[in-house]
This record gives C-alpha cells, structure tokens and sequence, in this order.
C-alpha cells in the first residue's frame, strides 16, 4: 500500500533521506520513531508529494505520488503535526469543504460525519468558529475530517501533540479500528510508548536512513534489550551514533 | 456550499465566507475607534479626491497645453504604478506561494496543482491590489468630474482597472515562481532589495534635473514643455499595458469610445491570454518551486567563500561545544574551569556593556537587534522607505532656484517634516505595533522572566525610539544643510522630529499591548487586524495635526503671514502638549495593561 524506494533527498551536501527502502502492507499499522533532524519529516513530506526526492520514489496504493499525484492523493489522508484550519470556518463546515473536495456527496459527509463527530466528541464545537477551539479540538477536528472519505493510507505527524489522555485513547482506538478495516496508518512519533502499544510494526530513521524495521519484538531482539521499546530504540540509536548507520528494508 | 463542487469554486467559497466573517467581526469592536478609522478613511478619499481635483483644473488651465500636459500626466502615474504593482505582486506572491499553509495544506489533497495555483493567484492579485485601487479612485473620479464625463465613464474605468490589475498579477506570480526554483527566501529578498534600490538609482539617474534659467521659464515655455515631454515619452509606449488602460480610459472619458474599445480590446486579450497562460502551464513550474524552496539550502552554499565561513562557524562551535564538556566534567570533579571561548562575549555584547545596560535589559536589546538583523523583511523595508526619502532629500540640492523664496524654503522644510514622520510611522506600525503580540507567543521566556512585560514594554519603546530617531535626526539634518538652512531652523526642525519619533513609537508600543493578537505569529498579519489599523491612522493623525499646527505658527512666517513670536511659542506648546497626550496615553495605558496581562 506504501511503497518507498530507495528514496534519497538531498539539501545541498547534507544527505537528510538516504536511499530508504520500505514496504508498508495494506491494514498495517505502522511506526517510525528516531531522533531530531533524523528525517522523518522529509520521508514524510516526500511520502505525501509536498518535496520531490532527489531519487527514487514513493508509491500510495500503486500509484506513484510524482507522477501520479491526484490518484495517490485521493486514497491518502495527511495530518501534520500543526495542522492547518480555516479560522473563520466552524468545525462543521471545515468537514464538508474537505469532504467535497475528495468529490464526496452531501449524503455521504453526512453518514461519515455521524460517525466521527460523536466519536471525537465534536458535536458542542460543531457550529463555533475553529478560531475559538483548543489546540487538542483542532487536532481533533483535523483528525476528524481527514478520516472522513475513508482513506486507504492514512499518514500522521506527532497525532498525540495537545490531546487530553481521553482523547489520546480515542485517536489511537479510531486508527486501530481502521487499520483492522484495511487502512495502512503510517505514524512518526517521538513517543515510544505509542508505538509500543500501537505499532504492527516499528521503523527506526536515524541519520537519513531506515536502520531497523520490524514488530517491537524483534526490535527488542536485534538490539538485545527488552521491556520498554525505548530501550531497544535508544540501544539502535546509539549503535548507529558513531558508525555509519547500516540500512534496513 | 452544495451547489459549489469545482475545487476552484469550493476555495473561492470558502475564502470568501472567511473574508465575510473577519468583516462581520468588526461588529465587535469599539464603534469609537471603528468611526475614527471610518471617518479618516472618507477623509483620505474626499482630500485625495480635492487636490486631483484641483490639481487637475490647475495644469488643464495651461495655455494651449493643458489637456496634453494632464494626458501626460497620466499616462505616467499608470506606468510608475505598473511598475510598482508588479513589484508588490512579486513578493506577495512569493510569500502566498511558497510561505502559506494553506498552500502547504492543499498540496496534499486531491485538488490539481493548476487549480491550487489558480486560487493563489486570484488572492495575491488581490492582496497585492486593492491598495492601489483605493490610492487611484479618487483621481479617477476627480479626472471624470473635471472632463464632465457621463456616468458609464465609472464602472467601465473599474471594470478597465480589474481587467489590467491581472497582468502585473500574472506577472509577478510568474517571476516568483522563476525567483522561488533558483533563489532560497533570504536570497530571494535581498535580490528584491537590491532590484529596488537598482530601480531607484537608475531612475534618479535618468531623471536628472535640468537647470532652467529665468529666462527659458518666461520666453521659451514651448521649448521647456518640449523637454518636459520627451523625457517622459517613455509612458506612451505602445508596448506598456499601463499605456493600454490610460488610453482606454481617457478616449472614453473624450467620448472617442470607438478608440477606447480598441484599448479596452487590447487590455482584455492580454489580460485573458496571460491569465489562460497562468493557469494552464504554471502549475507545474508552481509545484516544482514549491518542492524547491522546502528542499534547497542557501544559494551562498553553493559559493566557495560561504563553505569555508560556515566551516570556520562550525568549528568554532565544536570548540564551544568541547569547552561545555570540559566544564561540565571540572564542575563535576569537584573544581571550576574556566573555558575562554565559552566565555567570550561577542562585539554586539560588548557595546551594549559599555552603554551600561542591566543584564537583563541587555539580553532584550540584543535579541531585539539580531532579530531585525535577521529578518531581510524588516530591514529591507526599513532600507527601502528611508533610501527612498534620502534620494529625495539628496535631491534637494537640485532645488536651487527657488532657495531664495522664503516661501518655498519654508513649506519645503514643514514637507519634510511630514515624509520623515509619515516614515516613521509606517516603519512602527509595521515592526513597533506587533511586538508585544510576539513577546506573547514567547511568553515563556520573556513573561516567566523576573524582567517582567511592563520593563519588556518599555525596553522595546526607548530601543525602537532611539533606533528611529538616529535616522530621522540624520535626514533633518541633512534636508536642513541642502536647503541652505541656518542652524536655529535646523535645530527648530530637529526638535520637531525628535519629538514626533518618539510619540509615534509611543503610540505603537502603547497599541502594541492595547490591541494584542496572540495567536498569529506571522506580524505583517498582526498590523492588519483592528488595532494595527488604529495605530495608522493615530499616527496619520498625529502628524497631520502636528505638521499643520507648526506650520501655521512658523517663525518665520509665511508669504502674508509676518512672524509673530508669540503665536510661534503658542503652536510649539499646542504641539508638545499634543505630542505628549497622543504618545503618553497610548503608552501609559499599554503598560498598564502590560502589568496585568494574565500569562
């Protein structure tokens, strides 16, 4: 469902994404952790089309995000971590200007919106300015409308940033619930226990490049720790902070 | 919203109700301060609408010249303000382009990138616009009122005007996105910078005045008037799209409408091709930029001399890094080691220690500095309106003939006055305004400090003041010596000013706080909410009243006026006390309400 291949990004001499190659199946849910600057965002960035790679490619649902932009696009939902909202609009109206942009019916906003709404806890905010919001509503009504034509590939940046333990559980249970349903959650976090808890499987960026891949498990295994994920990821991290990090698919 | 399903029509939407709605707040706001903007606002078009019309009536009155002179006239303003529109769209449309989340937002949905582009294309034209609109209304209307024009001369001007405003619009967006793929924002801006101030050499250059004598003036008027037109035949070249509209609104304004639809077609064949053109080959190029200027370093990277200065930063930084650890690990051991590099202080620092400032005082100053330093916006303006005013002030010396008329040395003098304070104002409503509203979104570290908002406050006034009063002190000087001034005026003119700096930058720090936005981060939109707008037109005010009330109590008097000491010294104390009631409340009250703004 995701496919990155060989994916390099380069700004002036610094290799910020080097030569990542990764296969995310359909339904799975997966985490990638690393440090600051380790070039999540980038991959992220490349991933959704907002930056071209300096070689290789990425693919959502088989289709490439260069060449075939609004084919890839149509199937992905995007959530940065400071997502952008009309002020002016009310939650309500955010929701059916994103729905009708991924040419959904009135109907069809209308059923999906039954669904979030409630769910997210939405329905006192629905009708109020966006400018009034909390920074956790707004997160919330942006999860909220990305979710709202079912994508098939759902990508989020830091989705737990401003949201309440309550509506934490509430995000994480959505995006596990759609990811038994079919849709491939690609989340980059800096929370270890997220990903603990969540992942179907974990990847570790670090310097540019995927060092480790796998459930938390073999992680741990690799890394020879165990417990907490953090422990597996900090023992990578390290491994790879003097070395010229080794690559993983 | 139902019936709206293009992606175009759904942005357009969308917008527009945000646009309705920022309208609709304005309900909200003091209806004190809403009818003091208002009634400025009616008073800029009804004065500006006066003196076209006098000015108008004025030249058009020229024996035997007038109306080729007025026809001259226009074509020129048209084409100097082409020119500065497509400088205003340039930038606005780097920024909408390439600096905008909502950009950033739509680039990841289903919506092509030609209709993204076209969207932002629309809203930077507009952006970039409307001023220019409100700054030519009341010539137009003036224009029509002096030529007795019949009432369809109205709406087919503005509907000539909208047409026109698309192409500076195309072509500003274009160049950004040429500017954008190859040039990084900093670079961007100080070659926009650098463009500016080459334009303005270049025109002070070709525009070199040319010594008239008495004579020429009295028996050769045909010859000068020749002079006159042909160095400004530039304007009426076939080839502007300013020369387009001109020609379309004053063959239409002559009843010639047989030769303004010509024009008009012209106009509007450009204008849609380029917009077709736009819309249907630039999305790429925009998308391409857009990926660019998120995924490019410095161009200065790319220069050998840039590499080993940022080497040698590097380097330096590893041994301030080494020295932490070094002192970290002495500390630790039980003893204190001093490192000399962690400890050194740079020169910006050091100068500010020698003016004996408190540590903490300090620590703003000099954040303050970098900042603007750092900012290519803030200086670039700052640079631009003050270069702007030093040619005009440089060309004083050309004012040669008129130097012995007391008259025109005086209203000279007052003029002058006014264009430095009319700078100042514009330089602190845009940067002095929204700083509080920015210390707020770093109310962290600025707010939690034992510093405290209220000294933060006036720290950034006396910073701001002296700052701008280094600069307006320089160009009083220097108008005062080109004009021939003795030194009493100057000192008079001096004063004067001085006094206005620190009013108007009382005013803006005082509104600063007064009218705080802390949730934008980004200031030029700060300064066009509410309160920024109050702090123009304060300031407008101010030195409307200001400028007027001594020039009317001059102490030299005027052509029929014989100097009076007495009024003299009765203006001065109506502009010192206005000065202080329209600086110090502002101020006061800001502080105030600095003391008790919640963190």
């Amino acid at each position: 469902m995701i496919e990155l291949i060989d994916l390099v990004k380069h700004f002036a001499e610094v290799r910020a994404v080097d030569g990542i190659r990764l296969t995310v199946p359909r339904g799975e849910f997966f985490c990638v952790l690393g440090p600051n600057a380790a070039g999540k965002t980038t991959t992220i960035k490349m991933l959704v089309g907002l930056i071209k790679p300096t070689s290789g490619s990425a693919r959502i649902a088989g289709f490439d995000v260069q060449t075939q932009p609004l084919e890839a696009r149509r199937r992905l939902a995007y959530v940065p971590d400071f997502p952008f909202l009309y002020e002016k609009l009310t939650p309500w109206e955010f929701l059916r200007f994103t729905g009708q942009l991924f040419l959904m019916d009135d109907d069809a906003i209308a059923r999906a919106a039954s669904d979030l709404v409630p769910r997210f806890q939405l329905e006192e905010w629905l009708y109020k300015p966006i400018e009034a919001l909390s920074h956790g509503t707004r997160q919330r009504v942006a999860i909220a409308s990305a979710l709202l034509h079912d994508p098939e590939v759902f990508v989020i940046d830091e989705p737990m940033v401003g949201l309440d333990p309550h509506h934490a559980r509430v995000v994480k249970d959505t995006l596990r619930e759609r990811a038994n349903r079919g849709m491939t959650v690609f989340l980059s976090t800096h929370q270890t226990s997220v990903a603990d808890e969540m992942a179907d499987r974990v990847g570790i960026i670090h310097r540019g490049r995927l060092v480790a891949v796998g459930t938390p498990t073999e992680l741990h295994r690799n890394a020879g720790t165990d417990g907490a994920l953090e422990r597996a990821f900090l023992a990578i991290t390290e491994d790879n902070r003097l070395g010229d990090p080794s690559p993983a698919t | 919203m139902t019936r709206l399903k293009t992606p175009l029509g759904l942005l357009l939407w969308v917008n527009c109700l945000s646009a309705w709605r920022r309208l609709l707040a304005l309900r909200h706001q003091s209806r004190l301060l809403m009818g003091v903007i208002g009634i400025f606002l009616v008073g800029y078009l009804l004065l500006s609408y006066f003196m076209f019309h006098v000015g108008l009536r004025f030249i058009g009155r020229f024996p035997g010249l007038g109306s080729l002179l007025v026809e001259r006239l226009i074509y020129l303003l048209f084409a100097f303000l082409f020119l500065l529109l497509l400088l205003s769209n340039l930038v606005i449309a780097y920024t909408n382009l390439f600096r905008n989340r909502e950009t950033a937002f739509l680039l990841t949905l289903p919506v092509p990138v030609g209709t993204v582009f076209s969207w932002k294309l629309i809203e930077s034209t507009l952006l970039a616009s409307w001023a220019f609109l409100f700054l030519i209304a009341p010539l137009l209307a003036a224009y029509g009122y002096v030529n007795r024009v019949e009432w369809h001369f109205y709406p087919t001007t503005l509907l000539l005007v909208g047409i026109f405003l698309v192409i500076p619009g195309v072509a500003g967006a274009a160049a950004a996105i040429v500017l954008a793929r190859h040039l990084d924002r900093k670079t961007f801006q100080i070659a926009a910078v650098t463009m500016l101030l080459g334009f303005i050499a270049v025109v002070a250059w070709r525009f070199q005045p040319e010594a008239i004598a008495e004579e020429q003036l009295e028996a050769r008027v045909q010859a000068v008037i020749d002079r006159l037109l042909i160095n400004t035949s530039f304007a009426q070249s076939p080839a502007l799209p300013s020369y387009w509209l001109s020609a379309a609104v004053q063959n239409w304004a002559e009843g010639a409408l047989r030769a303004a639809g010509f024009f008009a077609l012209v106009l509007l064949s450009h204008s849609l091709f380029l917009a077709r053109m736009a819309t249907r080959f630039l999305g790429t190029p925009f998308a391409d930029a857009a990926s660019s200027v998120q995924s490019r370093s410095s161009l200065f990277a790319q220069w050998d001399w840039f590499r080993r200065l940022e080497l040698r930063r590097s380097a330096l930084r590893a041994e301030l890094r080494e020295s932490f650890h070094a002192e970290r690990r002495a500390s630790q051991n039980g003893g204190l080691r001093c490192h000399p590099v962690w400890h050194a202080s740079d020169p910006l620092d050091r100068m500010l220690r020698i003016l004996g400032l408190a540590t903490d005082a300090r620590a703003i100053v000099s954040k303050d500095i970098r900042l603007f330093w750092r900012d290519t916006t803030q200086w670039g303006q700052t640079v631009l309106l003050f270069g702007l005013l030093t040619v005009y002030v440089i060309n004083l010396r050309h004012f040669t003939r008129q130097l012995d008329s007391e008259f025109w040395v005086g209203l000279v003098s007052f003029l002058n006055l006014g264009a430095t304070a009319l700078n100042v104002a514009t330089i602190t409503t845009r940067f002095v305004f929204p700083q509080f509203s920015l210390e707020g979104r770093r109310v962290w570290v600025v707010g939690m400090a034992p510093l405290g908002l209220t000294r933060t406050v006036r720290i950034k006034f006396w910073l701001a003041s002296l700052a701008a009063v280094v600069l307006t002190l320089s160009l009083t000087v220097l108008s005062g010596h080109l004009l021939h001034l003795d030194w009493l005026r100057i000192l008079f003119f001096s004063a004067a000013t001085t006094i206005m700096t620190f009013t108007l930058n009382g005013i803006a720090s005082g509104l600063g706080v007064l009218y705080p936005n802390f949730r934008e981060n980004n200031p030029s939109k700060i300064v066009s909410g509410f309160g920024g707008t109050f702090c123009l037109v304060l300031s407008l005010f101010y030195i409307l009243v200001s400028v007027v009330t001594l020039a009317l109590g001059s102490p030299w008097g005027w052509r029929d006026v014989d100097p009076q000491p007495g009024r003299a010294a009765f203006a001065w104390i109506v502009f010192v006390l206005f000065s202080i009631l329209a600086g110090a409340i502002p101020l006061r009250l800001g502080l105030r309400r600095a003391s008790e703004t919640e963190l």
